[in-house]
């Protein structure tokens, strides 16, 4: 059968930001979908928002409620979210209680009703919230799967997309025969995490759909629900080829150090101690971009972007003026409740909103702190997930870590992330002639060849500015407690390693 | 407490544009209890029988402390009005055309206090849509807000 052949299934928008790439496109038109959770888990919220986003005053939607939550206080808080419009109702979206003819009567009865209801009003859109509270008599003459699968035979005909909500713990998903009739499965989901509320939601099935498996976090808030998808809507998105365009740090010798410049969509880590200009050189890296036309973002954490700003300004850079002009966005992730994915969301959006071709992450370590706890297992893992999706589609990232200095160790990150970086320098303090002395060493460039040089550098009112030559008349230096040698100082520029990258 | 005057006025309205209804097909049915009829139907489906039986038991309980003509009046089982023909039927309804009604008359200040109730669960927009449901044939100035008299 050919392509033409075969049957086009339209999808329909779920309402529901970031759901409609988790399910892949949209939910299949006609199909028969359960929404299924806790209470609390936000079943409703997710129905109406689709209610809304499809139903007309020609195809309206019937939204049956049965016991439970009466439609007046139902209606009472749904009213709060944005998507709600008064407007559509009655015309576009009809409530309908059914708990009369549940009390009074048995499933026939309630079917009757549904089928009376919608050969009336020719529903796009069938909601009924909640079908488990509709089982009441264990003598009724039609059993609950039965009635679920005339009611998916009816509505389907009558060419309703059809949502039914139940309460259901986790361990009744499993050899659950209702499950079996649905189209559609969404399980939402909600645990506590020591304080922090951690939502998700999970697609366990989709006929014909190419949905997006595993558990995505989500997020209620005054729009509603809002989903994020564990691969950011990026899966779709072509992979750049990998680029030989160098980019500068607007530092000619850290340039020089690493032949050239930063490889575009590279992930690029800066590691090193407080105090090391670490921020610094994150902030000369994008403000370079920023003067060569690259539009930058800033993801900061621990400080406010005006203060951010301020310090740049102090180094002679201005970032005022780009913000101003749309070249620049300074993101302020509030810390403690944010989920990862969401966050990665915000700097996602920030990044396709004004096409940033550099984004800085300063720091890692309070990227971290400001996830809730019950996401920091993940960070590690959809770090990776953002890096790639980012550098993939050109963007070069810069972050930044701090690591706890020791006078007997060399360590990278503390954060054993350097998978995720496909270059790496490392900064530190060294004790020489009775001070304290900033070194710095590119440790890996998986792009290509770099310096091998350990070399000297301050933090001056014009940012970090590298000193001299390589410091060659010490030995030791990446202990921090160098032994002054009777070698002679260098002259000849940077030696480049071979591209042999040390193991991390 | 009293009924909020822009509640007398949109009950007042109802009541007006059924005793007109009434005048013509069914002129011995109260205006009131058209009214009444018409709520508890749109409301009943909306959001069932029980739900509605308590907003109405609640709105008469406020009413009759406004209005002690309704204290024969009674809210039965699926949420029908019963009671009410004892002093209904004395209404001129001439001057219900006229829009004279008494200010403790009991028929605008129960459907004043059942409006006032959903006016507070489901706020002004929810309630001016039910109303146009119930009385498709009928404007509702929603410009103005219910919570307050028009200056």
């Amino acid at each position: 059968m050919s392509t033409q052949d075969k049957v086009t299934i339209n999808k329909l928008p779920t309402g529901v930001p970031g759901l409609d790439e988790i399910v892949g496109g949209g939910l299949p038109e006609f199909s028969f979908n359960i929404i299924a959770g806790a209470p609390g888990s936000g079943k409703t919220t997710l129905a109406h928002q689709f209610v809304f986003a499809n139903a007309t005053p020609e195809r309206p939607a019937l939204y049956f409620t049965v016991l439970g939550e009466s439609a007046i206080k139902m209606l009472r808080y749904q009213q709060q979210y944005t998507f709600f419009n008064p407007a559509m109702l009655p015309g576009s979206i009809r409530f309908i209680n059914l708990s009369q003819v549940v009390l009074e009567k048995d499933l026939g009865a309630v079917l009757e009703q549904i089928t009376k209801e919608v050969e009336k009003a020719n529903p796009a859109v069938v909601v009924v919230d909640s079908f488990r509270t509709m089982v009441r008599k264990p003598e009724s003459d039609m059993d609950l799967q039965s009635f679920i699968q005339r009611l998916a035979l009816f509505l389907a005909s009558w060419q309703a997309t059809t949502f039914l909500i139940g309460e259901y713990a986790e361990d009744e998903l499993r050899d659950n025969p209702i499950f079996t009739v649905a189209d559609g499965l969404l399980w939402l989901r909600q645990t506590a995490e020591r304080n922090s509320i951690v939502r998700k939601l999970q697609v366990i099935k989709l006929r014909g759909q190419d949905s997006v498996p595993g558990l995505h976090t989500f997020r209620i808030t005054d729009a509603g629900v809002q989903a994020f998808s564990r691969t950011f809507g990026l899966t779709a998105r072509k992979r750049n080829p990998p680029s030989d365009r160098r980019l500068s740090f607007g530092i000619a010798e850290l340039d020089k150090m690493l032949g050239g410049g930063v490889r575009e969509g590279d992930s690029v880590l800066i590691a090193g101690p407080s105090g090391t200009g670490k921020s610094v050189l994150a902030t000369q890296f994008i403000a370079e971009g920023i003067r060569q036309g690259e539009p930058g973002i800033v993801a900061v954490f621990e400080e406010r972007p005006q203060a951010y700003a301020e310090r740049a300004a102090g180094l002679g850079l201005d970032l005022e003026t780009p913000q101003k002009d749309g070249k620049l966005t300074i993101l302020y992730l509030r810390p403690l409740d944010l989920s990862v994915d969401e966050t990665m969301h915000s700097i996602l959006d920030a990044v396709q909103k004004i096409g940033a071709k550099r984004l800085v992450i300063d720091s890692l370590a309070g990227f971290e702190m400001a996830l809730s706890p019950g996401f920091r297992a993940d960070f590690r893992e959809s770090l990776y997930r953002m890096i790639f999706a980012l550098t993939g589609i050109g963007v070069t990232i810069l972050s930044t870590v701090e690591v706890d200095e020791s006078f007997t160790e060399f360590p990278f990150s503390t954060y054993s992330i350097s998978f995720l970086t496909d270059d790496i320098i490392r900064l530190r303090y060294v004790s020489i002639d009775g001070q304290l002395r900033k070194i710095m060493v590119v440790i890996k460039m998986r792009g290509g060849n770099h310096a091998k040089d350990i070399r000297e550098y301050e933090i001056t009112d014009k940012g970090v500015v590298i000193l001299g030559k390589r410091l060659a008349n010490y030995q030791g230096l990446i202990s921090g407690i160098p032994v002054h040698s009777d070698r002679p100082d260098q002259t000849e520029e940077p030696s480049l390693d071979t591209g042999i990258e040390p193991t991390t | 407490m009293t009924t909020a005057p822009k509640m007398r006025d949109l009950a007042h309205q109802l009541l007006v544009y059924e005793a007109g209804a009434g005048k013509a097909s069914e002129p011995l049915e109260s205006p009131t209890l058209r009214v009444y009829e018409k709520l508890r139907q749109s409301l009943s489906i909306f959001a069932g029988v029980a739900a509605f039986e308590s907003l109405a038991f609640r709105a008469l309980m406020q009413a009759k402390s406004e209005a002690p003509d309704l204290w024969p009046v009674q809210v039965a089982a699926g949420g029908s009005l019963q009671g009410l023909g004892e002093f209904e039927p004395q209404i001129d309804m001439d001057k219900y055309l006229a829009g004279a009604f008494p200010v403790d008359d009991g028929g605008i200040v129960l459907i004043a206090r059942l409006l006032g109730l959903l006016l507070i669960f489901l706020g002004e927009a929810l309630t001016l849509s039910l109303l146009r449901n119930a009385w498709p044939g009928e404007a509702f100035d929603d410009r103005n807000s219910m919570h307050g008299r028009n200056a």
